[in-house]
């Protein structure tokens, strides 16, 4: 799927964003390629929707460049880019119905009425909603309201769309209907797809590229796959998905493989990257809970530690479970459905999770953002 | 929920009814007595008759047709709507400004103290600040005294249509920038930046986003602003100068000449039509929603 190089469209080079004395964006570095789909996740008040919204021009950096498609940005105001965006609430005018809504783009380049009114169907017609054109926008559904806010910003073909939270409003069964319409969208338009989202599961299955921010600043950036197998910080780690992060000093180590000392006990880890820590130094593992075993009689793995359940949570057939050590230290495990029946889990009692050397993570560095 | 509660308890409604109904009858009974009474005893009037200064209650069309064949009558009734749309015009472009400014460009504490002082003229009589323009615009007065220093003037402003205008607005501008303030500041930001993300230039977003969206209250506004100087009296008289004389001015003077108060009712009752035909459009105007076209 991978394509030739292609130039950046988006530069963001040592962006600062204040509001007053909260900074909400530090030290930004970023470039999005053409025809990339970038999605920007993190919690709230991680600067995730400042970085969209300056890109739109909507927020001016304090310090820094912004760049798109080789242009400096940061003087040049809202209505002088183009750079559409889809809002969290949508924010269709309620005094125009949906045909001129998307036709109010075109409008403001001066175009004539015949041209937009000619596109607009268009745009409408190919997001499956023409039939509501004369519709008063009020009186659609929140699913066609969303898609005629995409024909929206899609009509005047920009380079960039910016999306803040499109489907936050959405029922989980129309997200992902929406989810699979912008991502066959993206590819077949070619635009650059800025998604600005708290939901791991929105970022992960659409974007090309995930970007994890925290404090103003980017955690972590990489594929899904990356993102997910391999977090760079603790912080990754504890945000995405379900990951044990296990602490300690390096007691031995020869070659990849080293031990550690923990406060639950001696571990054995394979160092999945070039630098092998050094004896004495302390570091971090994550394993991931889908990939920890969970039995009721000892098994014979590298490492194995004695649990008492919980919890338990179930997401359809998934299942995940939350159990303690004697000292207290949280595991979490996840497995099927179908798994859960063999581990009798309701009679109590110990249970033995064991993980082999090489399932488990090293990060890079300790550094806590 | 709440209807099947309705139902099911009809008896514990009915009486929660009658509790309802008893807090709400003084402002019923008010209505009633000097509202409705007495307006339904002004149309009965203008169908009276009067001989030797006497008032008879007979049903006779005289009233009607001696008006509506004066030529005064309809000057003074088009040239007290020319006025009332003047000062509304003039009222709600002068204060349009400044309602956007408190909407969009202050901060809230500046905004609740602009809206404060808005609402201190109210604190006086309307007749003790139509005098204190004398003051302002005699020929004598202010701004004639200040423009004679860069050898204008002096300008006559009493006693003439700029003069009742001021005199309206002195009324009602305080009000129109309350009531404007209001809608603009109601106005969703999201929608304004939306436009402006769809390359709509701040000017333009103004009559192509905002107007629209605070339609509503705009002529709410205007609407206020044009019954009151429609059916003000002090303005035109002290200011105006009575001359022509606005159906305010003509209804006074109806009812000094020979007690013709049947006539005076006559002009009150087509003053009552006027506005209520004019509110009637406006607020239709104003919650008009939109409909397939």
């Amino acid at each position: 799927m991978s394509t030739p190089p292609v130039s950046p469209l988006v530069t963001m080079e040592g962006v600062d964003k204040h509001f007053g004395k909260f900074v909400a964006v530090k030290g930004l570095n970023l470039t999005i390629d053409k025809g990339e789909f970038v999605a920007i996740m993190g919690t709230s008040g991680c600067g995730k929707t400042t970085t969209l919204r300056m890109l739109a021009g909507l927020e001016q950096p304090t310090a820094g460049t912004i760049r798109i498609a080789g242009k400096l940005m940061n003087d040049v105001r809202p209505h002088e880019r183009d750079t559409p965006m889809v809002w969290q609430s949508l924010a269709l005018f309620p005094f125009l119905n949906a045909r001129e809504n998307v036709e109010f783009g075109l409008k403001m380049r001066n175009q004539q009425a015949e041209v937009r009114r000619k596109k607009a169907l268009e745009w409408l017609d190919r997001l499956g909603v023409s039939e509501f054109a004369e519709r008063n926008v009020e009186t659609l559904s929140g699913g066609q309201r969303q898609r005629v806010a995409l024909a929206r910003s899609l009509v005047t073909e920009p380079q960039l769309l910016l999306l803040d939270e499109p489907l936050s409003a959405l029922d989980a069964h129309l997200v992902i209907r929406m989810q699979s319409v912008l991502t066959k969208l993206q590819r077949e338009l070619g635009i650059t797809f800025v998604y600005v989202t708290h939901s791991q599961s929105e970022a992960f299955a659409m974007a090309d590229r995930v970007i994890i921010m925290s404090n103003g600043e980017i955690a972590q950036t990489g594929i899904p796959r990356d993102i997910y197998r391999e977090p760079a910080n603790r912080f990754v780690a504890e945000f995405v998905g379900r990951n044990n992060i296990i602490s300690g000093d390096v007691a031995k180590a020869k070659g990849k493989k080293i031990e550690i000392n923990s406060q639950i006990g001696i571990f054995k880890f394979n160092a999945n990257r070039p630098a092998v820590p050094t004896v004495g130094k302390a570091v971090t593992f994550v394993i991931a809970a889908d990939l920890v075993e969970v039995t009721r009689t000892k098994p014979k793995a590298d490492n194995v530690v004695e649990c008492t359940l919980i919890s338990e949570e179930f997401i359809g057939s998934m299942v995940t479970l939350f159990l303690e050590t004697a000292d207290g230290t949280e595991f979490k495990v996840q497995l099927q459905e179908r798994e859960l029946a063999k581990l009798d889990h309701n009679s109590g009692g110990k249970f033995y999770l064991s993980w082999q050397a090489e399932s488990a993570h090293l990060l890079p560095s300790e550094k806590s953002i | 929920m709440q209807i099947d509660h309705a139902q099911n308890n009809a008896p514990t409604a009915r009486r929660m009814d009658l509790f309802a109904l008893t807090w709400r009858m003084p402002i019923i009974v008010w209505q009633v007595l000097f509202f409705v009474g007495p307006l339904l005893f002004m149309v009965a009037m203008s169908f009276f008759l009067v001989k030797n200064y006497v008032m008879q209650e007979t049903f006779v069309f005289d009233n009607w047709s001696k008006m509506f064949s004066r030529g005064y009558f309809r000057d003074s009734y088009f040239y007290t709507l020319f006025l009332a749309t003047l000062s509304t015009i003039s009222a709600s472009l002068l204060a349009f400004p400044a309602s956007f400014a408190l909407a969009f460009k202050v901060s809230d504490s500046t905004r609740r103290w602009a809206l404060f002082l808005l609402i201190i003229p109210f604190f006086t009589s309307y007749l003790v600040r139509i005098f204190s323009w004398y003051v302002i615009l005699a020929e004598s007065g202010v701004i004639n005294g200040m423009l004679s220093t860069i050898g204008l003037g002096p300008y006559t402003m009493l006693n003439t249509k700029f003069g009742t205008v001021v005199g309206y607005m002195t009324l009602t501008l305080p009000l129109v920038v309350v009531l404007q303030t209001f809608s603009l500041a109601n106005i969703d930001r999201n929608l304004v930046q939306a436009a402006h993300n769809l390359g709509c230039s701040p000017w333009r977003t103004v009559y192509t986003v905002i107007v629209p969206l605070a339609k509503t209250g705009l002529i709410v506004a205007a609407l206020f602003c044009f019954i009151l100087s429609f059916g003000d009296f002090v303005s035109p008289y002290y200011l105006g100068g009575s001359k022509p004389p606005t159906l305010p001015i003509l209804i006074i003077d109806t009812t000094k000449s020979g007690q013709q108060w049947p006539r005076a009712a006559v002009i009150a009752v087509v003053m009552m039509a006027t506005l209520i035909t004019i509110a009637f459009a406006a607020i239709t105007l104003a919650y008009r929603k939109r409909t397939s076209r």
